[in-house]
């Protein structure tokens, strides 16, 4: 299934409010809690985090990642504006997911 | 600052990028892949490394100025990788823009700007000719216009100090350069008074003359200089931009007027006149004031003239008479040089357009990153007006040479072409034209390419369609691609057909192994009619002695050399009245050798002898379409001819064949009725006197070279005042007498050239886009059983219709623009239908050929594949 339009931003910010977390464990987060039904390619993340990078909605640090100290990441995690826009998001899926649904089911009972 | 912050941006972006590939292929190597196919795999997880940096550079925000720099990198950058593209557009538009920056400077030079003198619009140019006397008279008796002549300008001896160089004056009224109100560079201008005889001995120099013969000395005014033997004092030296009548007028001298010498007055050279309209006169005034002269003038006439002669004499100006010559030919050219723009355009358009297509997947996953669409177009406009800039700076290197090319083909003489060179205001045009060329072909592209609808995009699914859009937008382009070629084929053809009637005609001699070389003694050497006769009787007699040559002849006007000694004659049986006055006839003065060393047919009669001196009975050859029309269904021979002014008859005693004498394809003056020989020793020309310069002819085998310096030799000893030259075998003066025709033709077989060029480029990648746009269709058809030649068919047949439309659309054109070359054409008709039928056939074959590498490609698809590639 094809990602829709503007669906990748949500999808990242949500990943976000667990804790911070670089690129590729975004991407791997996104494809396991979607069941592998959305599929991001690896490379659309970028220019995303870094474009809500600039809007403010999250921020990034070069940090050593966990016990590879040897390592570094560039991990990103979530600004209070970016919380605001994930409840934003959030709130007109909520509206079209439910009219969605109301859909569906009258097409079904019928 | 912003760059450095940018670089460490860009080495962030690197870092984070190899960071998420690093663990990638750890994880697919920790699943039990191979270290390079693991590798492998994270890349193809990751997608297009490049593509994602430079969309994610976009997310950074840029101002303006690091936006156009990254566009332009960008551009560049596409340029690079794809350099055949590059190099067509490039070259279609250098070409198309290089033409037309050479072209404009001409029309602007010669048929725009003013002319370079003061107040150019009240200058005109009174048509016809006219004697002297009517000068005199004009300048009497108008009120409404300051009225000046200026002979054509012939050749003389100019002596200086002792050395004699050829150059070429013109006999001019002593107020032409205040009516031009032209100031003189040094010393002055001619002033009133200064055509009377005794008054009239003063000279003036062109810049250039002044220059080379005087060495450019400032103590030249009030020099002495020989002109054919008459000392004349150095008054003046015009400016170096100045040139009347033409550029090959070297000096001026006043035109003698003397009413007591009724034949120079009245019967000598015709000149043309031209006028400087008074302030407050309109040129209606000027007009109707021209027909009442013109009814004084005809009655003063000392020997009785055509009723109707010059009643239709106008004054026009003097702008239109100076380029008449070449507007007709400047005019065709700049069209023609205009549709290989438009067709460079067209081509470039395609070119783009194609290209738009086969990057829609790359465009529509930059959408899909997040690219503005604003963004997109832009950088899409900014490819193309790049594209046209490099296109115009080639075409501004270009200009210059094609200039030249051009000058060349035009007829030499024309009074400011010389000058004209590519200037800033040209530079303007050719950036306006490419500004505007570059957003138009960049529109189309980059809006159709814009218009992707983004949802179904980033699979390549929608190139399903089997027309998009941009296909039929190109095959549009395509069908006034062929239009143009056609038209632009269709007139070289018709040249070409031309040339080669003109190679076919019979010129009436043989320039076989002939050479030529002409002496220009002066004149007054000619005073004593013997002197002359025993000079070139003891140089033919020596020049025969040169080994290799078998035969010499001399003559004064030989075939193709431009010149044209005309005479009026009495003719036996045509009394001359008010209304049929004395024919005009081309007078030839030949040694009794002429007719053989030319190979020019006897017919009846016999030809001269070294018996018809200058004493014995008068005798004249005529040619046979001059025996035709004065005594048709007679014998010409015993018949009586003689210059109007002689008292005594001469007899004609032969016919010979016509000779083109003037040009090859035998335009010459209507006014010239026939064609007469004299021999040498009784000849006369307009001045009465026995014609000084004559042309050698020698039938040789020796190199040129050697021979003229022999004669050079011989004549220095016979006659050290006769400059020996223009030495040229006559085969070469044949081909030179069409060597501006044939320039043209090259031109436009060149145009025509290019344009098929752009045009079978431009089939080529119409035809494999559409294979490329419908794999999946194609492919579709051959599972469902369509054959390969059924497939080659119908993939020819889509450009094979194109084509024919184009080639509906140009020969509409053609049939409609070709009269325009009726002009140029000989012995060819401006609709000839085999040149038609030609053009059309080399086009439909060349779109055939340009379509079937890629319709043979589609042939051969393999179905299987190309539903998978979906």
């Amino acid at each position: 299934m094809e990602l829709l339009q503007g669906t990748l931003d949500m999808l990242i910010l949500r990943t976000l409010l667990l804790g911070q977390a670089h690129g590729h464990q975004i991407a791997r987060h996104i494809q396991q809690t979607t069941d592998d039904v959305l599929q991001v390619e690896h490379g659309s993340l970028y220019p995303a985090l870094h474009r809500m990078e600039r809007k403010g909605w999250i921020a990034a640090k070069w940090e050593a990642a966990g016990k590879d100290l040897k390592r570094e990441f560039k991990y990103y995690r979530l600004t209070p504006a970016g919380r605001k826009q994930l409840a934003r998001e959030e709130s007109r899926w909520t509206r079209v997911v439910r009219a969605m649904a109301r859909i569906t089911q009258s097409v079904e009972e019928h | 600052m912003a760059w450095r912050r940018r670089k460490a941006r860009e080495r962030d972006l690197d870092r984070e990028l190899r960071a998420h590939l690093d663990l990638e292929t750890e994880e697919h190597r920790d699943d039990g892949l191979p270290v390079d196919q693991a590798h492998y795999a994270a890349q193809r997880a990751l997608g297009n490394a490049t593509l994602i940096k430079e969309v994610t550079r976009d997310m950074w925000g840029w101002t303006s100025v690091e936006r156009l720099w990254q566009d332009l990198r960008y551009a560049t950058r596409m340029f690079a990788r794809s350099p055949g593209f590059v190099i067509a557009a490039v070259l279609s538009m250098a070409l198309g823009i290089g033409g037309n920056a050479a072209m404009f400077s001409l029309v602007n030079a010669l048929l725009i700007r003013p002319l370079p003198y003061a107040e150019p619009g009240a200058l005109l140019r009174i048509t016809s000719v006219y004697p002297k006397a009517a000068l005199a008279l004009f300048r009497e008796r108008s009120r409404t216009m300051d009225i000046a002549s200026a002979s054509p300008g012939s050749e003389s001896n100019l002596t200086r100090s002792g050395e004699t160089v050829r150059a070429t004056g013109s006999a001019v009224s002593d107020n032409l350069f205040s009516v031009l109100r032209i100031p003189a560079e040094m010393g002055r201008a001619f002033q009133p008074g200064e055509q009377r005889p005794g008054a009239d001995g003063s000279l003036i120099l062109s810049h250039a003359l002044w220059n080379t013969a005087f060495h450019g000395n400032p103590q030249v005014i009030g020099s002495v200089a020989t002109v054919d033997g008459m000392a004349r004092q150095v008054v003046g030296v015009m400016p170096a931009s100045f040139s009347y009548p033409s550029t090959k007028v070297q000096f001026w001298i006043p035109a003698r007027l003397d009413p007591s010498d009724m034949e120079d007055y009245w019967g000598q050279e015709y000149v043309p006149f031209i006028a400087r309209l008074r302030p407050g006169a309109t040129l209606s005034q000027a007009h109707s004031e021209i027909r009442a002269m013109m009814d004084v003038l005809r009655t003063r006439f000392p020997f009785p003239m055509p009723r109707n002669w010059n009643n239709d004499a106008t004054a026009i100006s003097l702008q239109a008479d100076m380029v008449e010559g070449i507007r007709g030919k400047l005019l065709v050219l700049f069209a023609a040089v205009g549709v290989v723009l438009l067709i460079a355009c067209a081509n470039v358009s395609s070119l783009l357009l194609s290209r738009a297509a086969a990057r829609r997947k790359e465009i529509a996953l930059r959408a899909a990153l997040g690219a503005a669409r604003s963004r997109i177009v832009r950088q899409l406009l900014t490819e193309s007006v790049l594209l046209a800039a490099l296109g115009a700076g080639s075409g501004l290197a270009l200009a210059g040479v094609v200039l030249n090319i051009f000058k060349s083909v035009l007829p030499p003489g024309t009074a400011s072409m010389a000058g004209v060179t590519i200037d800033w205001q040209v530079a303007g045009f050719v950036a306006g034209l490419a500004a505007m060329t570059g957003l138009a072909f960049g529109m189309v592209p980059a809006l159709s390419t814009a218009r992707i609808d983004l949802a179904g995009s980033m699979k390549a699914g929608s190139a399903r369609a089997t027309a998009p859009r941009g296909i039929r937008l190109r095959g549009w382009l395509i069908v006034g691609e062929v239009g143009l070629t056609v038209l632009l084929l269709v007139s070289a053809g018709l040249l070409l057909k031309s040339l080669y009637s003109m190679s076919q005609v019979n010129p009436g001699f043989s320039p076989e192994h002939i050479l030529t070389v002409r002496l220009t003694p002066n004149q007054s050497i000619c005073a004593q009619r013997e002197s002359c006769v025993s000079l070139y009787g003891r140089l033919l007699e020596q020049a025969r002695g040169i080994s290799g040559t078998s035969e010499v002849a001399a003559a004064n006007s030989i075939p193709l050399d431009g010149t044209l000694p005309t005479l009026p004659f009495d003719v036996e049986d045509h009394p001359k009245s008010a209304d049929f006055p004395a024919p005009m006839f081309w007078t030839g003065a030949v040694t009794p050798g002429y007719f053989q060393v030319l190979r020019i047919p006897l017919l009846e009669g016999r030809v001269f002898t070294a018996g018809d001196g200058a004493k014995a009975g008068s005798v004249v050859i005529v040619t046979l379409s001059t025996a035709r029309r004065f005594w048709p269904r007679q014998s010409a021979v015993g018949k009586h001819v003689k210059p109007v002014w002689d008292a005594q008859w001469r007899t004609v005693i032969g016919v010979v064949s016509d000779v083109r004498q003037f040009n090859l394809a035998d335009r010459i003056p209507e006014s010239i009725s026939g064609a007469i020989y004299m021999p040498y020793p009784q000849a006369v020309q307009a001045d009465h006197q026995i014609p000084a310069a004559l042309t050698l002819l020698m039938k040789t085998t020796a190199r040129p070279l050697r021979v003229a310096g022999e004669i050079r030799r011989m004549a220095r000893v016979l006659n050290p005042d006769a400059p020996v030259e223009d030495v040229a075998t006559l085969r070469d003066t044949v081909s030179e007498s069409t060597a501006d025709f044939r320039s043209t033709i090259w031109l436009f077989l060149s145009f025509a050239a290019a344009a098929i060029m752009l045009a079978s480029v431009g089939i080529y990648g119409l035809v494999s886009n559409s294979v490329a746009q419908r794999t999946y269709e194609i492919g579709l058809r051959v599972a469902i059983g369509a054959t390969r030649s059924e497939i080659l068919r119908m993939m020819l047949a889509q450009s094979v219709r194109l084509t024919l439309m184009g080639i509906g659309v140009g020969v509409l054109a053609s049939l409609v623009l070709t009269r325009f070359l009726a002009g140029m054409l000989f012995g060819v008709a401006a609709t000839d239908v085999v040149t038609f039928t030609s053009a059309c056939v080399l086009i439909l074959g060349i779109a055939i050929v340009a379509s079937y590498a890629p319709a043979w490609r589609a042939a051969n698809l393999d179905p299987v594949r190309s539903l998978r590639a979906e």
